[in-house]
């Protein structure tokens, strides 16, 4: 556990960096602190390994104050993650994860032993052991500069702005992956963050700092999303905050259509009348491991030979599918909206089609969550 | 035509002639180059010693490093003539007259490569250090002179064509190495082949000096070994902050932290 009590941070030239945070961060969970430039949440992080020193008020660690520790034997039993992963440039991947163990004074062969480890637990190929961080992608740097952060088993992990550097597709997989080891290591984890996006997926706790260094609102997602405590709150988080809420609510609640999707040999004739009788205007059509092949319009039968087959059609294409067991419901909407015949295509694990659901469906169902 | 190559072929003869007389170790020309190469490289080795602590220094307490840098500099100011004769009283004609001069200018061409080596370490870098539980001094010494450690060979490549050729000046306290086959034997004589020996012997040493930095520099940085980006900097180095960060960039590509309000596609 990790507190603060009334921590502080004024500089010599009048900047209030943090004006008096009173916060507890729990063990074992990620809490996030988030909030514009300029808001102290850097700051605040470094007053927990004492690269930052407040100039009233204290941190404790289980109870500890850290201002009791030796700064650098601190730090070794704290993880930090660095934006841009600040790896050493002059040291192998293998070295540079094995720093802390190093640095503590266990040998070199369980140092490497240990780096190889946590190369595995990251995932990050055993044959990357020998490269140098520039022979690296940013993702993987990334991934290397968490593994040294966790070398030395530290209970308590800080991580500012870890995935700010790379590019949005490999920031989702990272946060997967800091999700995974989370769930299976539990460490006190604490990030700092501008993307709302990024404290909601990750956090069980948000932060919102507001500018001139002071806590707006210390919440769970959900609440932060549905009872934002003032404007500043709400507009840091977005507009689009009732659409973000439902993330935490899963799919697989929703009632899916299956009559209207069809074999690709299935005929034009016999497609049209499930449409009819269905009083739909959409039909899906899948192959025969039932992976989905796009989209046939009602009007569009009616223009085609009624013998041909539906997978020699030209299909409007189904755009982006969503995982009925593991999926929200904002990804549901968002498969909707995004889809031209305006339905979500609900898919297995396997990626196989299980039906598929009207923008018109989904609003009842959003409907019934709000309340 | 015929001329140039008398000349050529006489010039090679005299060298050949000259080059160690079996019985006088102190005459000849391979004895000179020997005496040379020592001058040049303990002043060298000197001014290096005295430049990496007194660089770390500089940086570790900044305030040091303006009253360092001008003493410094003023000491570059004076001729290297005056320094030797200067030296004369207290060391005689011993080689110390050569070194001392010649280790101070080497100290002066890498006292700011070092300093500015050191001050380029990426502040991400620095400040990972300090996170991870390094001290200031370890930090220092196992992460920031390493990672200096290009930027501080080139200041030495420099350091050391410019303490080779000018260790010839030092014939005129009656030390100098090659510089004697320019001074003495060359005015004595009105006769160039000395001089030529003298010159071209110079060059391939310092040619053959250079070449065996740029081996160190990929022995000790095989890490810094982006097609060549580094290490190929003259003069003082100083590399302005800008293409220091420029090279960073192609280590991490960088920041374009899009702050994420745009709605993504969203999976949870
Ligand atoms: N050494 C310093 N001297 C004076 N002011 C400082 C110093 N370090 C930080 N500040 C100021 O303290 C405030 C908080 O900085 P901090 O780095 O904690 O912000 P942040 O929330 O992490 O911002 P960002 O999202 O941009 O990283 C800023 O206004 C900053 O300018
Ligand atoms: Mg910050």
């Amino acid at each position: 556990m990790i507190t603060f009590e009334g921590a502080a941070k004024h500089y010599p030239d009048g900047t209030v960096a943090v004006a008096g945070l009173d916060l507890t961060v729990e063990s074992g969970r990620t809490t996030v602190f988030v909030g514009p430039s300029g808001s102290g949440k850097t700051t605040s992080l470094r007053m927990v390994n004492r690269m930052v020193e407040p100039t009233s008020g204290k941190v404790l660690v289980d109870g500890r104050d850290v201002r009791s520790q030796n700064p650098a034997q601190l730090r070794r039993s704290i993880g930090y993650v660095i934006q841009q992963a600040g790896l050493f440039p002059h040291r192998t991947v293998r070295d540079n994860i094995a720093t802390v163990p190093l640095l503590l004074g266990r040998g070199r062969g369980r140092a490497r032993a240990r780096a190889a480890e946590l190369m595995d637990l990251v995932g990050l190929e055993p044959s990357q052991a020998k490269r140098y961080p520039h022979q690296l992608s940013g993702g993987q740097q990334q991934r290397v500069g968490v593994a040294r952060a966790l070398a030395a088993d530290p209970p308590v992990l800080l991580m500012d702005e870890p995935f700010s550097a790379v590019d949005p597709v490999v920031r989702t997989g990272l946060q997967d992956e800091l999700l995974r080891l989370q769930a299976e290591l539990r460490k006190t984890v604490v990030l700092v963050t501008h993307d709302i996006d990024e404290a909601v997926r990750v956090g069980d706790r948000i932060a919102v700092f507001r500018p001139g260094g002071e806590l707006a609102q210390y919440d769970t997602p959900e609440r932060l999303l549905t009872h934002p405590v003032d404007d500043f709150v709400e507009s840091f988080i977005g507009y689009d905050r009732g659409v973000r809420r439902l993330a935490f609510f899963p799919a697989n609640h929703l009632s899916l259509r299956e009559d209207v999707v069809l074999d690709d040999q299935d005929t034009v004739e016999r497609a049209l009348n499930t449409v009819d009788t269905a009083g739909e205007p959409w039909a899906l059509v899948v192959d025969q491991r039932r992976l989905p092949l796009g989209w046939v319009a009602a009007d569009r039968l009616r223009r085609e030979p009624s013998g041909v087959e539906l997978g020699r059609l030209d299909l409007t294409a189904y755009g982006h599918t969503f995982d009925v067991e593991r999926d929200s419901l904002r990804a549901a909407l968002d498969a909707a909206v995004l889809s031209p015949a305006g339905r979500a295509v609900g898919v297995d694990g396997d990626g196989r089609v299980l039906g598929v659901v009207s923008q018109a469906d989904l609003g009842g169902a959003i409907w019934s969550v709000s309340g | 035509m015929n001329a140039v190559w008398d000349w050529g072929s006489g010039i090679v003869d005299w060298a050949v002639a000259n080059w160690s007389h079996p019985g006088d170790g102190e005459r000849g020309v391979w004895p000179l180059l020997v005496e040379h190469a020592r001058l040049a490289y303990v002043s060298i080795l000197i001014g290096l010693a005295l430049a990496l602590p007194l660089g770390l220094a500089c940086v570790r307490w900044t305030r040091l490093y303006p009253p360092v840098l001008t003493g410094v500099n003023v000491l570059y100011a004076v001729p290297s003539i005056a320094l030797f004769f200067l030296m004369l009283p207290y060391t005689g004609f011993s080689d110390w007259t050569a070194i001392v001069p010649l280790a101070l200018y080497t100290l002066v061409i890498l006292l700011p490569n070092v300093v500015d080596g050191l001050r380029q370490v990426p502040e991400h870098v620095r400040q990972a250090a300090i996170a991870m539980g390094f001290g200031p001094m370890r930090r220092l010494l196992t992460v920031e002179t390493p990672v200096a450690l290009p930027v501080i060979i080139a200041g030495l490549r420099v350091a050391s064509v410019a303490t080779i050729s000018m260790v010839s000046v030092a014939s005129l306290v009656g030390l100098g190495g090659l510089g004697q086959l320019i001074l003495s034997e060359g005015f004595r004589r009105q006769f160039d082949a000395p001089i030529v020996v003298g010159i071209v012997l110079t060059v391939l040493l310092a040619f053959a000096t250079d070449a065996l930095l740029v081996l160190t520099q990929r022995l000790l940085t095989p890490w810094a070994r982006r097609d060549g980006r580094r290490g190929k900097r003259r003069h003082r180095a100083t590399v302005p902050a800008g293409e220091a960060t420029a090279a960073d960039a192609g280590t991490d590509p960088t920041q374009t932290a899009d702050s994420g309000n745009g709605a993504r596609p969203w999976t949870s």
